[in-house]
C-alpha cells in the first residue's frame, strides 16, 4: 500500500460520496456546508467518473451550499449556515434536507447539530452529518451519512416485519452501476419472499427508508462499506447484519443466496428453486455463446483494477465463472490490514484453483509496476510479452496500461469516464450475463 | 533610509500576567522615546485595557466582521503616552477558530504595511496563553516577530506552557522563525521560585530577562486601568519594568532553545518537588550545614 501522496484519486472525499448519496436518495436534497469550491469539486469529478450519472434534482451544481469564506471561519459558520437552510427550505422543495460538513466547519468544530435541532423542532424534516473531507474516502461519507439516518431519522418500529430487510453495500456514484446492481440483487431477493429497501432505486421511496427500522435483518452485499450503518442500526434498532461480498455471477451469487436464506430460515425448497431456476436461466445463454468462446479462443489472462467490492467480486467470476485466467488483482481501496486479509482468504480459495497475486494500491500510475514484477519482459525477441491474449478489468484509467500490453481493456470501476451507464447492473446472475456481454463484445469488436 | 523595526513577541500561560507585564514594557519603552504598538492577539481583547485607561476597543476581527475590507488605521487607538493599540480580537468562546482569527489579523497589517507608514521603533505582539494551534504560532512563524519572549512563574504549568512555546520556536527556528529572546520571571517573591526559573532557563539555553515580584501597586493600578509605569512611576515595581523594557530595548540576539522532552520534563519537576518537600520538612544537605 502506498499512501505518499494522493495521485488521480480514484474516488471521492467523505463530503464528495455523502453528497453522490444524499443526491441519490429519492425526495433528499443535500445542504452542503462548506468552503467555496467543494461542491463543483465534487461534481466535475462526479461528471467524468459515474458513466455520466448528471446532477439531478438540486444535485451536481445546484447543490445548495453555505460556501464558507475566511470571516465565518474565524467567527464560526453557523449564521452562514442557518441562512443558507432557511432560504432552502424556502426555495427548495424536498422530503428531507441532509446538511453535510465540509474539512473546515468539521476543523472549526461548527455546531451543525444546534442548526438541524432548530428547524427540526419547527417541523421541517433536516438532519446533520459531518463528513469532513479528512474523515476518508467517499465510501466513508456513504457510510457516515447512512449511519447517521439510522441514527437520526429512520423509524424506530415497535415491531420486526418478518422477511423484511435493508440491503446495503453498494454505494452510489462510486459504483458507476449502483441502480442495475442493486436493482438486481432486490429482484433476486424478492422472488426468495422478502420484502427489500434497496433505498436508492426507482422502486424506491423515502418511506421506505423511514420505515427500514422495521426490516428483520440488514444485509450488506460487501464485506467494507456500510459496516458503520449495519452497526448503527443493530444499536439502535436492534437489526442484526450479514455482510457478503459483492456477488457477481453464479457461484457467488448461489453462495450469497444461501447464506441470507440460512440467515432468514427461508424454506430450503424455496431457496433451491430460486437457485436451480436462475441457473437454468444464465446456462441457457452461456451455453450457446461457449462455441465462439471455444472456437475463436476468448479465454484471456486478465488483470483486474478495483475497489475493495468489485476487485475480489470480478477476480472470483472471471476465474470460477467465465473460466478465464487472472494474474494480477490491484484492490484500490485503502484497507487495513485485518480487511486486506480477508480479501486474501477469498482470493486464495477460488474453486477453479488459480493462483492470483494480489496487491493493495491506491496510486493508478504504480498498476503498471506490479504488472511488470510478476511477468518480467523477456529479452528473447519473439516472446518479449508472454501475457497475451490479455484482457484489463478496470476503470478507465486503466487504459494506458491496457494498450501497452496490447490487451483488451474494459472498465467497470470507478472512474468510469469512458462509459454511459444507465440501469445496467453486473451483481447476481443476470448481471453477470451482462457483464460477459460487455466482456466478449469488446474481443468481438476487433474483428 | 529609515530607522529598524523591533517585533517582539510575548507568549506565556493563560493569567500568568502576561498582558499586565507587556502594557508596562510598552508604557516603559514609551517613555524612553520610543514610538511603539502594542497587538493583543487574545479573543479576550483585553491585553491594551490598562494602556486606555481601562477601555475596551474595537477589534480588527469586530471590523471584518462588519465588513470585508478594513482600514488597518480604524483599528488602530491612540493609548497612554502615544503608544498605537491595536487588539486582534476573535470569536465568541466556544464557536469559530481563534487562531485563524490571529492569522487573519496579522495579515492585515503585513499587507498595509502599517507599521512602516507608522515609523514605529517597536510593535509588541500580546498572545494568548500556549501554543496551541498553528494560528498562534503565526506571529512566530511568519517572520513578523524577531525576538520572543516568555512570561512565566516558577508554577509548573507555566513552566510547562513556556517549555512548549520553546517547542514552537525550534520547530520554525530552521525556515527564518522568530528566535528566543529570554524569559520575563513573574511573580518570583519566594527564594526559590527564583531557583527554580534559573535551573529551567538554564537546561533549556535560555536568559531570564529579569524577575518581577508580585506587587500591591500592580494591583492598585490596573483596578485604576491604568499600568504601573503610568500609576506609579515613582514605585520600585516602576523601576523594575523600566529596567525590563531597557534590557529589551538593548536586545540584539535571540537564539533557538533546547526544549525538554515531557518524560525529562517531568522527571525535572519531579526533582524540585522533592526539593522543595525535604525544604518544607527541614531536611539538612550536608552541603547547607556550614
Amino acid at each position: 500500500m502506498t499512501n505518499r501522496f494522493i495521485e488521480r484519486p480514484r474516488g471521492f472525499c467523505a463530503l464528495g460520496g455523502a453528497v453522490l448519496t444524499a443526491s441519490a436518495l429519492p425526495g433528499v436534497v443535500p445542504i452542503m456546508h462548506a468552503a467555496m469550491g467543494c461542491g463543483g469539486s465534487i461534481y466535475w469529478n462526479q461528471y467524468g467518473s459515474t458513466g455520466y450519472l448528471g446532477a439531478g434534482y438540486c444535485g451536481g451544481l445546484s447543490v445548495p451550499s453555505s460556501n464558507i469564506q475566511e470571516s465565518d471561519i474565524v467567527f464560526g459558520g453557523l449564521d452562514r449556515l442557518d441562512e443558507q437552510v432557511r432560504s432552502t427550505l424556502e426555495i427548495v422543495e424536498a422530503d428531507l434536507y441532509v446538511i453535510l460538513t465540509g474539512c473546515t466547519p468539521d476543523i472549526i468544530g461548527d455546531d451543525i447539530e444546534s442548526v438541524v435541532r432548530k428547524y427540526s423542532s419547527g417541523g421541517q424534516s433536516v438532519i446533520g452529518a459531518e463528513t469532513g473531507g479528512f474523515r476518508g474516502d467517499g465510501y466513508a461519507g456513504y457510510d457516515i451519512l447512512l449511519s447517521a439516518l439510522a441514527n437520526s431519522y429512520v423509524k424506530p418500529a415497535k415491531a420486526k416485519t418478518p422477511n423484511k430487510i435493508n440491503l446495503f453495500g453498494v454505494v452510489p456514484g462510486q459504483d458507476a452501476f449502483w441502480r442495475g446492481n442493486l436493482l438486481k440483487l432486490r429482484s433476486l431477493l424478492e422472488r426468495l419472499g422478502l420484502e427489500v429497501n434497496s433505498f436508492f432505486t426507482e422502486r424506491d421511496s423515502l418511506t421506505g427508508l423511514l420505515g427500514s427500522g422495521e426490516a428483520c435483518l440488514n444485509v450488506l452485499v460487501s464485506d467494507f462499506f456500510g459496516l458503520r450503518t449495519a452497526e448503527a442500526y443493530e444499536r439502535r434498532h436492534g437489526i442484526p447484519y450479514l455482510t457478503n461480498p459483492l456477488p457477481i455471477g453464479p457461484s457467488a451469487t448461489e453462495d450469497f443466496l444461501r447464506r441470507v436464506g440460512e440467515a432468514l430460515a427461508i424454506p430450503r425448497r424455496t431457496l433451491e428453486n430460486l437457485i436451480s431456476d436462475e441457473r437454468r436461466g444464465y446456462f441457457r445463454y452461456v451455453e450457446r455463446i461457449a462455441d465462439a468462446y471455444n472456437d475463436l479462443d476468448w479465454q484471456r489472462y486478465a488483470i483486474i483494477v478495483g475497489d475493495a467490492n468489485y476487485a475480489p467480486a470480478l477476480t472470483k467470476f472471471v476465474a470460477d465463472d467465465l473460466g478465464w485466467l487472472p494474474r494480477l488483482t490491484v484492490v484500490t481501496t485503502s484497507l487495513e490490514g485485518k480487511d486486506e486479509e480477508k480479501i486474501d482468504r477469498v482470493l486464495g480459495n477460488l474453486s477453479c484453483g488459480c493462483k492470483v497475486k494480489v496487491v493493495y494500491e491506491t496510486d493508478p500510475s504504480e498498476v503498471a509496476g506490479h504488472f511488470w514484477r510478476i511477468a518480467p519482459r523477456r529479452s528473447d525477441s519473439l516472446h518479449q510479452l508472454s501475457f497475451a491474449p490479455a484482457f484489463v478489468i478496470g476503470s478507465h484509467l486503466e487504459r494506458p496500461l491496457a494498450t501497452d500490453l496490447g490487451a483488451e481493456h474494459l472498465t467497470v470501476t470507478c472512474p468510469v469516464g469512458n462509459r454511459v451507464v444507465l440501469n445496467r447492473g453486473y451483481a447476481g446472475f443476470e448481471g453477470s450475463l451482462s457483464l460477459i456481454e460487455d466482456l466478449l463484445s469488446v474481443i468481438a469488436f476487433q474483428r | 533610509m529609515g530607522k529598524k523595526l523591533k517585533q517582539i513577541a510575548i507568549y506565556g500561560k493563560g493569567g500568568i500576567g502576561k498582558s499586565t507585564t507587556t502594557s508596562n514594557i510598552s508604557a516603559a519603552l514609551s517613555k524612553m522615546g520610543f514610538r511603539v504598538m502594542q497587538f493583543g492577539c487574545d479573543p479576550k481583547s483585553d491585553s491594551t485595557n490598562t494602556l486606555r485607561g481601562g477601555e475596551y476597543i474595537p477589534t480588527v476581527l469586530d471590523m471584518l466582521r462588519e465588513k470585508s475590507t478594513v482600514k488597518v488605521k480604524s483599528v488602530i487607538f491612540d493609548g497612554y503616552n502615544g503608544i498605537y493599540c491595536v487588539e486582534a480580537g476573535g470569536p465568541a468562546p466556544g464557536v469559530g477558530c481563534a487562531g485563524r482569527g490571529i492569522i487573519t489579523a496579522v495579515e492585515l497589517f503585513k499587507q498595509q504595511r502599517a507599521f512602516e507608514d507608522l515609523d514605529l521603533d517597536f510593535v509588541i505582539y500580546d498572545i494568548l496563553g500556549d501554543v496551541v494551534c498553528g494560528g498562534f504560532a503565526v506571529p512566530i512563524r511568519e517572520g513578523i516577530a524577531e525576538h520572543v519572549f516568555t512570561v512565566s512563574s516558577s508554577d509548573f504549568m507555566a513552566i510547562y506552557a513556556a517549555n512548549n512555546l520553546f517547542k514552537g520556536i525550534q520547530r520554525y527556528s530552521k525556515s527564518g522563525g522568530a528566535l528566543l529572546g529570554g524569559l520575563i520571571a513573574n511573580s518570583v517573591n519566594l527564594p526559590y521560585s527564583r531557583d527554580i526559573i534559573d535551573d529551567f532557563a538554564q537546561r533549556t539555553n535560555t536568559r531570564v530577562m529579569h524577575y518581577i515580584p508580585r506587587s500591591v501597586t500592580v494591583t492598585q493600578s490596573e483596578l485604576q486601568g491604568k499600568t504601573t509605569i503610568e500609576a506609579a512611576p515613582g514605585s520600585e515595581q516602576a523601576a523594575i519594568y523600566m529596567t525590563l523594557a531597557a534590557r529589551l530595548a538593548d536586545h540584539e540576539n535571540s537564539s533557538t532553545p533546547t526544549p525538554l522532552e515531557t518524560t525529562e520534563l517531568r522527571q525535572w519537576a519531579k526533582g524540585w518537588a522533592d526539593q522543595l518537600l525535604e525544604l518544607e520538612i527541614g531536611v539538612v544537605r550536608e552541603s547547607a550545614a556550614i
